[in-house]
């Protein structure tokens, strides 16, 4: 009985891991040869022309890294890769300095096209209009390929760039925040990020502006065996206020693909950041064969007084999933927020959660942490609430629920708690469950079928999360869960 | 004794340990001479008084208890020094032990002693331990316990050491429908680290394990318990009370794994930290790990400090703030120590804790 009652929830499942959106776009690349070592970090400066002390930087960070072991604290089982069998540097050949839209590749048109997320960013795109405004920095395969609304965001002050061109126009805003949240020893991962990183983009809203749309980058993996290394960076400076949407989804391959991000914040006095986040890459087939790495570091400094940083994210895809976004709470009053939803299914491995370090007095955390696990997957939230003796009447709420659909997967919690000051308020909560059987006699007594039902009580039970997102990307998360949903969100 | 090889804070279970002291209480040299001990004893049923790890058979009559070598092995970092001679408690089918617990007091007066332990109780058995310690050296136990179907056994276990360190590894099977209760309460002066691996091998099973740990100075108390569900409708519980003066550090790792199999499993956790001053630190993981999908796993984690209002209160009547903090804390940990069956035990234990909270005051 209980499998026919699950069924619905494992179709649903199925659908979002049978991975609709697979395929492949062929433009030429330069590659930059295939291996780690010294030169192909000097290679990847020299292609883009970065200064000295860039390059620096990256050998500095190459050569930590070389001492450095991967991390094995995770509940994950990761086979060992192949750092030398992977190319770094991946760039299309497009035309430079795109001057509108119809001048971007068609190939890349097509695969906005193909993603089937017919959000505002494709309207843009198509050049519809009165579309919502939203500006999109494509990152196709490691550079930055169109850059549009460049001209209005800059006309409110709004720096909207690809790191390497911000590298070569803004040298010193760059220099004075790279690597500040996240340094260049912080850990594995972040060190070959350091290193090899190709592109990826910066933000700086300067004081008291409150930017007029919503940034948005569209994160692609295409040729084959490219590793993907992308860098953020987002500086919100005093009073000022930024949204900005991530969304992936990446071609159907039959080999492992590492990527290896850095994501960036920092938000200054009365600032606020959102960052939200919908991650579908390829989680490999059924078997677990293929399916990306997503071994991913980001973190906010909150370095203002009431500052803001909120984190959601919908993780569906990937093989594994290695990722913490964190905030560090060094304001007085400053906020953390960190909203997940992760989907894992088949043989997909997901460690994920949030670090919320605790300085400047006042400072306040929220965490809210929903992970379903399906097929043979395993799910584990991983979470660290630091009170520092500093954070004087600091506040944490944690809330960690899991669902399980079938008996064949995993799901695990696995929170740190650790308080050096007695003023603050910490509170955690975890459940794990099953659809249970008075949830869905009541759904389904009320004439909804089975299916419906099912899809109404997972959504239902990822909707604190889904709530938070941006609406346009509450669609395609909705998509994304695999469960068709007619209506109202939020 | 070789040199000995301690695990890291860099390892996972490990980092919130302080095994730094373990290697000078090693070279240190047992004096050999014990206190008077006689305030230890709480009831008049079996007893046992080990000095630095040997059976001071003048002062015991084990009763059931027999001492030698045992057949435990570990590959725990610190339970596996413990080998050689230490004590075995075996329980015939529907056996008891004598009324009243059986009472060990492990004495250590400087330098390391290991000493195995093996607990072996067969169908319907059952049985009641307490075991106390005191002294200044390191202590290192490690105590193997095979429960048979609906066997009982109730632990308890004191701290009260002047100085030095206390290492406790339990490794735990339980049978069907068997019970296991143990109760840990941390009031000495020396630091400590409460290792327990716990198997629910048989269906229905009940385990509990948990206990109030009270630290100050630089003292630090490091629980780390797990709790492994293998078969279907097992209950555990898991509640903690910490409590950090000073600078002390209470640190309570506690975690339940919900094998495939393991349906209708009753898992809970509660771990409650309060902190006196804040120069103090409390840390907590309360772990889940399941793979069982029809399962009923809660856990509950708070840190803070004394309600101020009920020190406000309570001040308000006429009690000395001093009196009115100990009287709360007593309040906080008494969850935990009210888990212990046997009266005159519990009431031993909660002098104890009162006996730490006086010399607060």
């Amino acid at each position: 009985m209980s499998d026919v009652r699950n069924k619905a929830a494992f179709d649903a499942a199925a659908r979002a891991s049978n991975y609709e959106w697979g395929f492949t776009t062929d433009i030429e690349q330069d590659f930059a040869p295939k291996g780690l070592s010294e030169e192909t970090v000097r290679f990847i400066s020299a292609k883009k022309g970065e200064p000295e002390w860039m390059l620096d930087w990256r050998l500095k960070a190459y050569r930590h890294w070389l001492t450095m072991t991967p991390p094995d604290w995770a509940k994950l089982d990761v086979p060992p890769i192949d750092y030398q069998d992977a190319y770094y540097y991946a760039e299309p050949k497009a035309k430079k300095a795109l001057g509108s839209l119809d001048e971007v590749d068609p190939e890349i048109l097509k695969v906005y096209e193909k993603l089937g997320i017919p959000i505002e960013e494709q309207k843009v795109l198509a050049g519809v209009e009165g579309a919502r405004k939203v500006a999109v920095d494509a990152v196709f395969d490691s550079v930055s390929v169109a850059t549009t609304f460049r001209a209005e965001l800059e006309k409110a002050g709004v720096i909207f760039r690809s790191i390497s061109e911000a590298i070569r126009d803004y040298p010193e805003l760059v220099r004075k925040w790279l690597g500040k949240v996240v340094p260049m020893h912080d850990n594995y991962f972040a060190a070959l990020n350091c290193a090899v990183f190709s592109d990826g983009t910066f933000v700086y809203i300067p004081e008291g502006v409150r930017c007029p749309m919503e940034l948005s980058t569209y994160f692609r993996i295409n040729a084959e065996n490219t590793g993907q290394f992308e860098r953020t960076l987002i500086v919100a400076d005093k009073g000022s206020h930024v949204s900005y949407l991530e969304g992936c989804t990446a071609p159907m391959r039959d080999e492992n693909q590492l990527h290896a991000a850095v994501v960036e914040l920092v938000a200054l006095d009365d600032a606020e950041i959102k960052y939200s986040t919908v991650q579908n890459w390829y989680p490999g087939d059924a078997e677990g064969r293929g399916g990306i790495y997503n071994f991913v570091t980001k973190r906010a400094l909150c370095q203002g007084r009431n500052s803001k940083v909120s984190w959601t994210q919908v993780e569906t895809g990937s093989a594994i999933t290695w990722k913490y976004p964190s905030c560090v709470l060094a304001g007085e009053n400053s906020v953390g927020e960190f909203y997940s939803v992760a989907v894992t299914n088949n043989r997909q491995q997901a460690d994920t959660g949030t670090k919320m370090i605790h300085l400047g007095k006042g400072s306040r955390s929220t965490i809210v942490s929903k992970g379903i696990s399906a097929g043979r997957s395993d799910n584990t939230y991983r979470g660290l609430v630091r009170v520092a003796p500093t954070a004087e009447g600091a506040r944490n709420f944690t809330q960690c629920d899991s669902l399980l659909l079938g008996d064949r997967c995993g799901a695990h919690t696995v929170p740190y708690i650790e308080v050096k000051n007695p003023s603050a308020q910490i509170e955690h909560e975890a459940t794990t469950s099953k659809i249970s059987d008075d949830q869905l006699f009541y759904a389904m007594s009320r004439g909804l079928d089975q299916e419906a039902s099912v899809a109404l009580i997972v959504n239902g039970f990822a909707k604190e999360v889904l709530q938070q997102l941006p609406m346009e990307f509450a669609v395609e998360a909705q998509k994304l869960l695999g469960i068709s949903l007619e209506g109202s969100v939020g | 004794m070789s040199v000995l090889t301690l695990p890291s804070t860099r390892e996972e279970a490990w980092r919130w340990s302080d095994l730094s002291g373990l290697e000078a209480l090693s070279a240190a040299h047992a004096t050999g001479v014990a206190a008077d001990l006689d305030s230890h004893w709480i009831g008049d049923g079996p007893r046992l008084l080990f000095v630095d790890g040997r059976l001071d058979a003048g002062r015991s009559r084990p009763g059931p208890v027999t001492v030698g070598t045992v057949d435990a092995a570990s590959t725990h970092p610190l339970a596996r020094l413990a080998g050689g001679d230490g004590w075995t408690l075996a329980v015939h089918k529907d056996g008891a032990t004598p009324p009243g617990a059986i009472e060990i007091v492990h004495v250590a007066t400087g330098g390391a002693s290991h000493v195995p332990a093996r607990i072996v109780m067969a169908e319907d058995a059952q049985a009641s331990i307490v075991e106390t310690y005191v002294g200044d050296g390191w202590a290192n136990r490690l105590t193997r316990i095979e429960l048979g179907r609906s066997a009982r056994l109730m632990r308890a276990i004191r701290l009260v050491q002047g100085s030095g360190f206390t290492s406790l590894r339990d490794e735990a099977v339980l049978g069907a429908g068997a019970s296991l209760v143990t109760t840990i309460l941390g009031a000495g002066a020396g630091g400590s680290r409460l290792d327990a691996f716990v198997t629910l091998d048989g269906a229905g099973a009940y385990a509990e394990h948990g206990g109030a740990l009270l630290a100050r100075d630089s003292q630090r108390h490091d629980a780390a318990v797990v709790v492994r569900h293998a078969e279907p409708e097992g209950t555990s519980r898991q509640l903690w009370r910490a409590v950090a003066d000073d600078q002390a550090t209470t640190s309570m790792a506690a975690r339940v794994e919900v094998a495939r199999d393991a349906q209708k499993t009753d898992g809970e956790q509660s771990l409650r930290g309060l902190m006196l001053k804040r120069t103090a630190t409390v840390n907590l993981k309360p772990e889940l790990e399941i793979f069982a999908d029809d399962v009923k796993c809660a856990h509950g984690a708070t840190v803070g400090e004394l309600d101020a209002q009920a020190l406000f209160y309570m001040t308000s009547r006429g009690i000395t703030p001093d009196r009115a903090r100990a009287l709360l804390t007593q309040a906080f940990i008494a969850d935990a120590l009210s888990r212990i069956g046997d009266e005159p035990v519990r009431d031993a234990f909660q002098a104890a804790a009162e006996a730490w909270l006086e010399e607060r005051i």
